[in-house]
């Protein structure tokens, strides 16, 4: 049997003839982006079930789910004691993790994954912690760009409404950690302010597709059907090659 | 009154016992009233927590593993390090970023990222470096580089667990030889 050539550049050039493969369906990464209440996960569930009826083999992964990180942070979310740092590096472990184990194989395999949350969640809710952006995103890095990325877009006002309309929203996620602020309702309307003005940056500067997400449901639906027809031919992004090559290499396998 | 100097000692290397014997002996030099103590690896449990987290959560990768060590650097800055460098105090830091480094740069990472992810942590006025290699025994083994090599090495990476321990090892006889240049 022939040894596989395990060098850097093979294993670059693998990762690149595997996804510029013509002749096979790619693996195709979509990402769901914007603040809670803007409606993602319900778009999310329509996609994926149109999706499913397109004959596509969908694989669905939330953010902060992986099966071991998750619990690590979860347990500390609970005591309140993570501060900024500490927030922003577990969740690009659990990010990481779900990256080898989740997405990568996913695609490999030449699957639909749907991010409900990517990894501009991070850059946005940190950058809004007071984090330096450029420090961030290098956590993130090797980089997996999604082939394209649904921003719902909603104002803190009707964010605020959503979220506020069921439940209260938790220590964490309404930013008293950063805004000194004792209640929760309040201190979700600062925080979310900030985040949100951090996603219209980061929309701006990486190109998302923004879905107007005060629309009906229906309408949204429609318009990421249309868009998802436009977008699906787009080329494979080679800023990916550095993410597979070092999945591929580290998995070890003779993919 | 002129206050005391505070002082953050790093001492890295791999074999996490004589890591933690050298900090000891470091920290006894140390004037009673200027002991600020010993910061040790996994002071927020992650560690330990990983440890017992279930096989099919999967095995944590190189980057996984240097992203958790750098929560808990930053749990032990918060709590331990920062607060009696406040107090003017000498602090002892066993292991420090160096020994992360160290194992970043043996399994392929690239020295800029791992430069940006320990971008927050302050730099050491004295470093030292223990050369020993880890005990035979796996179960005397306690050490960051230790812990990470039994998780890592097993799955078909293309590095056994001494092959990972020798090269973080080698990794940082060059960290302590550009150091003593500087």
């Amino acid at each position: 049997m022939a040894a596989t050539n395990t060098t850097p550049r093979a294993v670059r050039q693998r990762a690149r003839e595997h996804f510029q493969n013509s002749r096979r369906r790619r693996g195709l990464l979509v990402a769901f982006e914007g603040p809670d209440g803007s409606g993602k996960t319900t778009q999310r569930k329509l996609f994926k079930t149109w999706l499913q009826a397109e004959d596509y083999e969908v694989v669905s992964t939330k953010w902060n789910s992986s099966d071991l990180i998750k619990p690590l942070i979860k347990s500390r979310k609970t005591v309140r004691a993570l501060n900024p740092e500490e927030f922003s590096l577990l969740h690009a472990a659990d990010f990481r993790h779900r990256v080898e184990h989740v997405i990568l194989p996913a695609l490999w395999a030449g699957k639909l994954v749907i991010a409900d949350r990517f990894l501009f969640t991070g850059l946005a809710r940190d950058v809004a912690r007071g984090l330096d952006l450029d420090w961030v995103l290098k956590l993130y890095q090797p980089l997996v760009w999604p082939d394209l990325v649904f921003y719902f877009s909603v104002s803190p006002v009707t964010s605020g409404k959503r979220v506020t309309a069921t439940r209260m929203p938790n220590y964490y996620e309404a930013g008293q950690d950063v805004t000194a602020v004792d209640d929760p309702v309040e201190s979700y309307q600062r925080f979310i302010s900030r985040v949100i003005r951090e996603y219209e940056s980061l929309a701006l500067i990486f190109n998302f597709i923004t879905v107007d997400a005060e629309q009906s449901i229906v309408e949204q639906h429609h318009q990421i059907r249309d868009l998802f027809r436009e977008g699906v031919r787009r080329p494979w992004c080679e800023w990916n090659v550095d993410a597979v090559a070092e999945w591929l290499a580290l998995s070890g396998q003779q993919r | 009154m002129r206050r005391a100097q505070a002082i953050l000692i790093s001492v890295d290397g791999v074999n996490g016992a004589a890591v933690k014997a050298t900090a000891r002996e470091a920290l006894r030099a140390i004037g009673r009233a200027r002991r600020g103590g010993i910061s040790v690896w996994d002071a927020s449990g992650l560690f330990e927590e990983l440890a017992v987290a279930d096989e099919e959560a999967g095995t944590p990768s190189p980057r996984t593993l240097l992203l958790l060590f750098a929560a808990d650097l930053a749990f032990r800055l918060r709590w331990e390090i920062e607060p009696a460098l406040a107090e003017g105090k000498v602090v002892i830091a066993a292991p420090y970023i160096e020994t992360a480094v160290a194992f970043g740069r043996a399994t392929g990472i690239s020295a800029g990222w791992l430069a940006n992810l320990f971008g927050f942590a302050p730099r050491p006025g004295d470093r030292r470096y223990i050369d020993t290699a880890p005990p035979r025994a796996v179960s005397d083994r306690e050490g960051f580089v230790e812990f990470c090599s039994e998780r890592v090495a097993g799955t078909p990476t293309a590095l056994t667990r001494q092959q990972l321990l020798d090269r973080t090892r080698i990794q940082l006889q060059i960290a302590a030889r550009r150091a003593r240049g500087r």
